[in-house]
């Protein structure tokens, strides 16, 4: 070996790297031997779609479904790093809501998902499921994903504490009528000067809770046409009156957090009502067992008398992606984990989601009385308002619309609570349109949705 | 020199082999910084969404950038942050390096280890941490507050866009006072005793020594450690991310690097966030421009 200068170190390590390469290209990686790959971000869905893949196999011979649990944020940003590059792209796929609109981003071409339109026409299932639900996951009049659920709202309220009290809450049918009984319950207990029970949890520092009450008054952040409409006068209006809720000397609500301090503040009556979508009805009833048989839930009490009793909150869409090499199996299996209204009666009692299959709602599942809601038969209830459920729709701007809102809560809250009503009104109205207007300078830079808004190639 | 170590072969071994050594880094760097880092200079001249659609803008992105509030929004977060770091957090830190170098102190070697410890436990745990001990009503600061002076109970450290700094600042106080304390220290142990004794002969008090002893000795280190605060102050991100669940009320805790991600990975703008990028560059450069020229002129003669 005196003719290698620097000895047979390099040389092995050079073999050793040839060797590698050549085996890794003869021997590929081994992909899975499924069909079918599915990204899910929820585990109750999870559990759910696991327990569905023997029957879904057994129907469709040789056909192997993978399901993988991967968390809420890691979903969007490894599906949107996936769809950049082209590279381990799932087949199907469940994205939150609130970050539904920002795969709509550019031109229509370059959306990941299949449109869903046609197939949802000709094969009836846009019927059957509830319309409303496709609103988020539309863009330019084109769907792109299937709605999971419908995520009717209503009020969760300590019974037991209103009863104590003599007031049956369920009888209160307009957010006025609720206001004033707040603000009697609404109490310094100890008097320390610090309340120590509020009539409801609601948040000051951010648009989530704001949102709802806005939809509930078929307001939004984007109409049909995915125009802004967040200061219109309804969001206005709504504004206006959400704010002395959680601001000023005669406020009626409070947030803390989430997890124990929640479970905490619910069980010692810090909170005696809480706006409950369909999901957090479970998340409560796993959250904080001991009120069990102390909670129960009534239709959100509507703007005005015979007004809209429920909004909506949260939601998943079922995306199949362009990169899917059978498109056809993927509706299949769409069809086999949304639209079966035996299965989703049977996943009901333990996620407690309204499906948007109607006919599913029948079932006897759905009915059942739950001692945790003092009997209640909390899926009929939620499914009676099911159908009231606005729509809300969407843009690739909806997370930038969702914050500016926020931002118009805070400044007004804190607004609210140095001025009270002393120009209040004026301040709303130039703080909304200023966040708006944000919104609008952001949207009018964008090249790619003007260009699809002029050749839009999809119905309205 | 035998006949195999002056060959042709032999010789051409020896030309390249550096090269050869080198390649790996080489390839990688190209690959993963420098093209990325040229690729980001055509993309911050475009508006994308993603990378497979581009409209070139010319200098649209940064016009738009000095009109953005959201940008100075989060410009103005950072500065604020970025000047507590060096205008409270850094004298602390001196503060109390100076006082676990006394030696009249017991225990010394515990309190550096106790001080230096919350640095090891990473960002994302220390704002779970804090994010817990913030909360109102029945989080640790609240019911202490609540408990010593009877007020506070309610107090939304993380959710008033007003308090929001101050409890960033806070949190890094804990996590960042005991680790730039370790610089501070190695620094004075590093002075010569001998200066010290002299100074006393001359008559000068402690004030005096501090003055015209220890902190011309601890300069070099002084000025590596505010230029590194100021530009770890500047790429703040994990912290508010994950004790704000994104910027808080109000964008009260946005800074310029979580914008930049906001921008490129959730908006999809490439172009946009790229841009931002190089603005972001470009305000570090001449603040650390200017924290040499500054220190450099505070030199003794200079």
């Amino acid at each position: 070996m005196r003719f290698l200068a620097l000895g047979k170190a390099p040389v092995v390590i050079l073999v050793a790297t040839l060797a590698s390469a050549l085996y890794l290209s003869i021997h590929p990686v081994n992909e899975s031997p499924a069909n079918l790959h599915m990204w899910t971000f929820a585990k109750s869905h999870y559990d759910a779609y696991i327990d569905g893949i023997p029957a879904f196999e057994a129907a469709h011979p040789g056909v192997k479904v993978d399901v993988q649990l991967v968390s809420g944020v890691a979903v969007t940003s490894r599906l949107r790093a996936a769809f950049w590059s082209d590279l381990d792209v799932p087949d199907l796929v469940e994205v939150e809501i609130s970050s539904a609109g920002s795969f709509f981003r550019g031109p229509m071409r370059d959306i990941g998902f299949s449109d869903l339109t046609n197939w949802l026409d000709q094969s009836g299932w846009g019927d059957r499921l509830v319309r409303s639900r496709f609103a988020p996951y539309t863009s330019r009049g084109r769907i792109f994903g299937i709605p999971h659920d419908v995520h009717p709202v209503m009020l969760a309220y300590r019974r037991d504490i209103f009863e104590q009290e003599g007031i049956d809450l369920s009888k209160v049918e307009t957010w006025d009528e609720f206001v004033e009984i707040g603000r009697r319950m609404t109490r310094d207990l100890d008097g320390d000067g610090v309340p120590d029970r509020y009539m409801i949890e609601l948040e000051d520092n951010g648009a989530g809770n704001m949102e709802m009450f806005l939809f509930q008054r078929d307001g939004g952040y984007f109409d049909k046409s995915g125009n802004l409409v967040m200061d219109s006068e309804t969001a206005l209006e709504t504004l206006k009156w959400y704010v002395p809720l959680v601001a000023g000397p005669k406020k009626i609500a409070n947030s803390l957090a989430g997890g124990q301090i929640f479970t905490q503040a619910l069980e010692s009556g810090y909170f005696l009502s809480i706006i409950a979508p369909d999901w957090r009805s479970r998340t409560t009833e796993m959250d904080v067992p001991r009120v069990s048989g102390k909670m129960a839930l009534m239709p959100l009490p509507a703007v005005r008398t015979g007004g809209r009793r429920t909004s909506t909150w949260g939601g998943t869409m079922l995306g199949i992606t362009k990169h899917c090499k059978n498109p056809e199996l993927a509706r299949e299996y769409a069809v086999h984990i949304y639209c079966d209204a035996k299965n989703l009666a049977k996943r009901f009692p333990s996620i407690n989601i309204i499906p948007p299959l109607k006919e599913a709602w029948a079932l006897p599942e759905f009915n059942d009385p739950r001692p945790y809601w003092s009997g209640q038969p909390l899926g009929k209830l939620y499914a009676d308002l099911a159908e009231q459920t606005p729509s809300q729709y969407t843009s690739p701007f909806i997370g930038l619309a969702k914050a500016k809102l926020g931002e118009a809560v805070v400044a007004c809250v804190l607004y609210y609570n140095r001025n009270g009503e002393r120009g209040f009104d004026e301040f709303a109205r130039r703080t909304l349109k200023s966040c708006a207007d944000d919104v609008r300078k952001m949207m009018k830079r964008d090249p790619f949705q003007q260009s699809d808004a002029e050749h839009p190639g999809g119905r309205q | 020199m035998s006949a195999a170590t002056s060959g042709w072969f032999w010789k051409r071994q020896q030309k390249w082999a550096p090269y050869y050594f080198v390649a790996p880094f080489i390839i990688l760097f190209l690959t993963f910084g420098v093209y990325p880092l040229l690729h980001s200079i055509w993309l911050a001249f475009h508006i994308t969404s993603g990378p497979k659609s581009a409209v070139f803008v010319g200098l649209e992105n940064f016009r738009f950038l000095l009109s953005d509030p959201d940008f100075y929004k989060a410009v103005r977060n950072t500065a604020v942050f970025a000047c507590f770091s060096v205008f409270l957090q850094l004298p602390l830190s001196l503060g109390l390096a100076l006082l676990l170098n006394a030696r009249w102190v017991k225990g010394r070697n515990v309190f550096r280890f106790a001080f230096f410890t919350p640095h090891l436990v990473g960002q994302v745990f220390v704002a779970v941490l804090f994010s817990v001990i913030f909360i109102p009503k029945y989080g640790l600061l609240n019911v202490s507050l609540h408990r010593l002076l009877g007020v506070g109970l309610e107090t939304k450290w993380l959710g008033n866009p007003q308090l929001v700094m101050p409890a960033l600042v806070i949190t890094s106080l804990w996590m960042y006072v005991g680790f730039n304390m370790i610089y501070f220290l190695a620094a004075l142990q590093a002075v010569d005793n001998q200066l010290y004794e002299a100074a006393q002969v001359d008559g000068a008090n402690r004030f005096q020594q501090f003055l015209h002893v220890t902190m011309p000795g601890i300069r070099q280190v002084t000025v590596f450690v505010v230029m590194m605060s100021t530009i770890g102050s500047f790429q703040l991100f994990e912290l508010p991310y994950v004790m704000l669940n994104g910027s808080g009320p109000d964008k009260a805790g946005l800074t310029i690097v979580m914008y930049l991600y906001d921008t490129g990975f959730n908006t999809g703008d490439l172009g946009y966030a790229s841009a931002i990028g190089w603005t972001l560059a470009l305000i570090v450069l001449t603040i650390s421009l200017a924290q040499l020229k500054i220190t450099k002129t505070l030199k003794p003669g200079g």
